[in-house]
């Protein structure tokens, strides 16, 4: 097609709003970040360069490396969690069941809830003030099974995990609840794709349901179960409200995840060198992550 | 096994549902109740043993006073108000600015294309928390240049704590997404259609705005869903580019309420706070239901 000038004019008129925008807004400040952390910098006074030293300083840092531990516990634990139940619901609905339906809307709820909603409610359900129905529930089983929990002469004692020290490992069946039902959605989506004859033909050979879905389900819906993976370690690379909002703004040694250590070394101690380089090391994790993610998804038609 | 997974399946749905219904009902408790009794069910059927007590609130007159207190004195009404200007600011430019750089991009052939596509699906693997401290800084900077120029007007532009400085960043970090998706649908749009339109004598600019961009209604709609979960629950850049209480959004209007209801103990607040905040995403869910987790599942898969 030949471009005429009007074509020209109006071609740039198009693309200028959302260029200069991101261009201001997203891409220089994430340049801006990586200068950052190659600086000693208090925000106010002149920055300094430093070379490497942010970064050789968080290989040592005692609240960065718990806080690194803290988001891998979400990863591996949430996610091991997470996407087994996903599997395991999918393939469920995926081989027909009444109430499919339901179900499928029914999980997918809670992830489109607020995170600060989410972290607040399931905060309350573990409080220790009478009411958490977590908790409650905790304390009636203990009553209830004497010599299970605890010994036989000791009171019920409150459910661990609100305790800061355990704060993650809370996070963690708050985290499952939420995200099960995404990636059901998502590995449902994938087998929906699956063509039925594959399933008539292997009945007809007589294999049992358990073999159809590891020989046929699974392996073609791997790709799609990996981008799965892919996304649960961004998603908990990022994670940041629910420890936050838990932790009453002031999160300590335990608790602490990257984006809240980050924010700690900018407003709290005015490091912002040192918050940058925290902010590159997520960055370099979430950018491994999502090109793993689209070299799969260019891959994921798969040929039947 | 098919008995096992439904019980399974049953099970879950008990521990997605139960805990929002316990929201819900204790939102409708005085706080006094809910501290007694966590469970709340029993006595919202049979009434709770106070009721006899002289002055004891009714379980209208509890939801009345929680809900009251929630929208007028803990500031909900203003929240809310606030998340709803913000989102559908945001929202209106985001997909004005997306399809218009999505069709450039689609639709008007050129070299540049490409490379401006991916510059900017290359946003998306940028995290808030690359930015946040950058912007923070520029901010400061780009109200003091842009203060300095409009001085003589008498107008003092602000981008810390005001609305505008937090839809300038919503903008600019959902275009990526917003962008993605309306390309692929412009491209799916058959090119006759232009090429008809200006041999009628229509300029390009009507092509774009009058054809193209009607036809483009259910891109524009999902990408329009999505960025709005998005927008309305955001909390980190709202944390930090907004402070004081009259610009605050729902998501930390709500966080400020839980942390003083561990001092004020009113939990009957906290609990209808957390009610207001889930209503309206409840309400776009049940009806755009379908469309939202095709479209969240197909942006996930190409994101």
């Amino acid at each position: 097609m030949h471009i005429n000038r009007e074509l020209k004019r109006l071609r740039w008129f198009l693309i200028a709003p959302a260029l200069i925008l991101f261009t201001c807004f997203t891409a220089l400040p994430g340049v801006r970040a990586l200068i950052y952390s190659f600086q000693k910098w208090d925000g106010f006074n002149e920055p300094e360069w430093v070379g490497t030293q942010n970064f050789q300083a968080l290989l040592a840092d005692d609240l960065f490396i718990p806080a690194l531990k803290n988001n891998a516990i979400l990863m591996v634990a949430g996610g091991a969690i997470t996407l087994c139940l996903a599997l395991l619901f999918a393939s469920t609905i995926h081989r027909g069941m009444r109430g499919a339906g339901i179900f499928r809307v029914a999980f997918f709820f809670p992830n489109i809830l607020a995170a600060v909603a989410i972290a607040i409610l399931w905060q309350q359900m573990y409080s220790t003030t009478d009411f958490g129905i977590i908790n409650a529930v905790w304390i009636q089983l203990q009553e209830a099974l004497p010599g299970v929990f605890l010994d036989k002469d000791q009171s019920p004692a409150p459910f661990p995990f609100t305790d800061s020290n355990y704060l993650i490992w809370s996070i963690v069946p708050m985290l499952v609840w939420t995200a099960t039902g995404f990636y059901m959605v998502l590995f449902l989506a994938a087998m929906q794709s699956i063509p039925e004859e594959f399933y008539e033909a292997a009945t007809i050979d007589g294999a049992s349901p358990r073999q159809q879905f590891w020989h046929i389900t699974f392996p073609l819906i791997r790709e799609v179960f990996i981008v799965g993976i892919v996304f649960f370690i961004i998603s908990t690379a990022k994670f940041f409200d629910a420890v936050w909002v838990m932790e009453a703004e002031l999160p300590n040694k335990n608790s602490h995840v990257m984006a809240t250590v980050l924010y700690q070394k900018v407003f709290h101690e005015y490091n912002v060198g040192y918050a940058a380089a925290v902010a590159v090391v997520l960055f370099i994790l979430v950018f491994i992550a999502t090109l793993i993610t689209l070299n799969f998804s260019r891959k994921d038609s798969l040929e039947y | 096994m098919k008995y096992l997974t439904y019980i399974l399946l049953s099970l879950w749905l008990l521990a997605v549902t139960i805990p929002l219904a316990w929201v819900g009902v204790n939102s409708l408790r005085s706080s006094k109740e809910i501290v007694e009794n966590p469970f709340g069910v029993p006595w919202l059927v049979q009434g709770s043993p106070h009721q006899e007590e002289a002055g004891h609130p009714t379980p209208q007159e509890s939801a009345q006073s929680n809900f009251q207190n929630a929208w007028v004195e803990s500031n909900f009404s203003q929240y809310f108000l606030n998340s709803l200007i913000v989102t559908s600011v945001s929202l209106v430019m985001i997909l004005l600015f997306g399809a218009m750089a999505a069709y450039a991009l689609a639709k008007i052939p050129s070299l540049g294309n490409r490379l401006i596509y991916l510059y900017f699906i290359s946003g998306m693997m940028i995290p808030a928390q690359l930015t946040l401290v950058p912007l923070f800084f520029q901010y400061s900077y780009l109200s003091e240049t842009l203060s300095a120029w409009t001085a003589p007007l008498g107008i003092e532009i602000q981008l810390h704590n005001s609305h505008a400085g937090l839809i300038l960043i919503y903008i600019a970090f959902s275009l990526p997404f917003t962008i993605l998706i309306l390309t692929g649908f412009f491209k799916s749009l058959p090119n006759a259609l232009r090429e008809s339109a200006i041999i009628d004598g229509a300029s390009e600019f009507t092509v774009f705005w009058r054809i193209m961009l009607p036809l483009a209604r259910p891109g524009i709609i999902s990408a329009a869903i999505f960025n709005f979960l998005g927008l309305w629950n955001e909390y980190l850049f709202a944390l930090i580019f907004v402070n004081t209480p009259e610009k605050k959004t729902l998501p930390l209007g709500l966080s400020n309420v839980s942390i003083q209801a561990q001092y004020n103990t009113d939990f009957g607040l906290l609990f209808a706070g957390l009610v207001i905040v889930i209503i309206p995403t409840l309400i776009t869910y049940l009806v755009l239901q379908r469309q939202l987790t095709k479209g969240i599942t197909a942006g996930a898969l190409k994101g």
